[in-house]
């Protein structure tokens, strides 16, 4: 499991601005990706991120039901401690295409939850604080019951889906 | 914070952008939010100028005031906003052909004016929105396009270098493949009082797909924020173009100055109406 934390997270509201920050970020990012899709006319991957930004949205809500009542602390945008360039579990805005499959956003959206819950996992494993440990590892297991799923969608997608599609109006440019 | 703090999706209006898929301009977009709603700027506070080309469409994704302009003109109509109404706080973007080639002569001046704005130059090193032929700051050997099957021969225009050269306060440069450093720059380019220019690598995946590759070779630049322009040049002219950070920054007279003398219309009319 790669490291997908900078740092100890010593507190439950240092905890809980992270997850919030983590699951809005990336149900909003496959709301835009959806979106995006659905400007570039792939309808089958624009349906699929459609589907995991409202699933996201119903794990945002519930840990947003954790914070409610918490005093959070105000961490600056660059100052979480994840690794990655935004939070592990949103999609990289550069490993999209206008022309990717459903089998290509599954395992996008795979690779997300699982560094979701390698970020869980690893707050469960390495806080000092008791408490934070509990409660990282309860998002943990519900993380893992999304990293499953998605591994079952995964399955009965099949291989046969090609890698990339044809471009009927492909950029002008040449070879 | 508390969970009804100001969110970047409080900045982001209802309109979709139409950029490919993976176009670093998303982060972009991601960054100025996250930068405004960090410095909790009311909306209604913000203005955010463009020209034209695919970068400049970002106005309308920004839930603030826009102004979607006429090409390569988004710094004067930022900096006469600015004059204007000197309580906004004003970004100006585009991109590398609307900011140094159509634009280029107002990119000089706005620098040596040092208006406080802030202007975000989105460089994909090509012209995107009108299918993929050389920039200012494409390099001479690029020989993808059809207009320039041999390249264009011509050295790439140096935007931060040239920055300095023109008297800005503060030149730094970003990649939209780290957004967490991009919105770090951003917010202090907002807060320092003058021109910030803010050169911010972004692909074109479309039409530069190799672009993908910068996440591998962009790197720190090898000292800054320095003080002295001519040392910040030397860096960054002998730096690859894929140095990331702030290079200069230094309080420098900000234009207009503020014991300049104000009149009201009324006076105004009295002196030159007779």
């Amino acid at each position: 499991m790669n490291t997908v934390l900078s740092g100890e997270i010593s507190s439950v509201g240092e905890f809980l601005a992270h997850a919030l920050e983590m699951e809005v970020e990336s149900a909003e990012r496959y709301r835009e990706l959806a979106d995006a899709m659905q400007v570039h006319n792939n309808p089958q991957v624009a349906a699929l991120f459609r589907t995991l930004a409202a699933e996201g949205h119903v794990h945002a809500q519930q840990v947003m039901q954790h914070a409610a009542g918490e005093d959070l602390p105000d961490i600056a945008p660059w100052a979480f401690k994840w690794t990655s360039p935004d939070g592990p579990e949103s999609a990289p805005l550069d490993e999209v295409h206008y022309l990717m499959s459903r089998r290509q956003a599954l395992q996008l959206a795979l690779h997300n939850e699982s560094r979701g819950h390698a970020f869980y996992l690893q707050v469960a494993e390495g806080s000092a604080n008791a408490e934070v440990r509990q409660l990282a590892a309860e998002m943990a297991a519900e993380e893992g019951a999304h990293v499953q799923m998605l591994r079952q969608w995964l399955a009965q997608e099949g291989d046969s889906e090609p890698v990339t599609q044809d471009d009927l109006d492909p950029p002008c440019q040449p070879g | 914070m508390t969970v009804s703090a100001l969110k970047a999706k409080d900045y982001k209006s209802e309109i979709k952008p139409i950029w490919c898929p993976g176009c670093g301009h998303f982060a972009v977009l991601a960054a100025i939010t996250r930068a405004l709603a960090y410095l909790g700027l009311p909306n209604e506070q913000v203005a955010l100028v463009s020209g034209i080309g695919c970068s400049s469409r970002i106005p309308a994704y920004v839930d603030s005031y826009g102004f979607h302009g006429l090409h390569g003109r988004a710094l004067p109509l930022a900096s006469g906003l600015k004059v204007a109404r000197p309580e906004l706080t004003v970004l100006a973007a585009g991109g590398d052909g609307d900011g140094f080639s159509i634009g280029g002569n107002h990119f000089l001046h706005a620098c040596r004016r040092n208006i406080d704005l802030t202007y975000i130059a989105m460089d994909n090193r090509v012209y995107g929105m009108t299918k993929g032929q050389a920039s200012p700051t494409t390099a001479a050997d690029w020989a993808h396009s059809s207009m320039t099957p041999q390249g264009t021969g011509i050295r790439r225009f140096q935007p931060a270098v040239i920055a300095l050269a023109a008297g800005a306060s503060f030149v730094a440069r970003a990649y939209s493949g780290d957004p967490k450093q991009m919105t770090q720059l951003l917010v202090e380019a907002i807060e320092h009082p003058g021109f910030a220019f803010v050169h911010v690598l972004s692909p074109c995946v479309t039409f530069r797909p190799e672009q993908r590759e910068w996440k591998h070779q962009v790197h720190p630049l090898p000292e800054g924020p320095l003080s002295d322009p001519g040392q910040a040049a030397q860096m960054l002219h002998a730096d690859d173009g894929l140095g990331l950070g702030l290079a200069y920054a230094q309080r420098l007279p900000v234009w207009p100055a503020p014991h300049q003398a104000s009149a009201t219309l009324a006076e105004l009319e009295q002196e030159f109406v007779r």
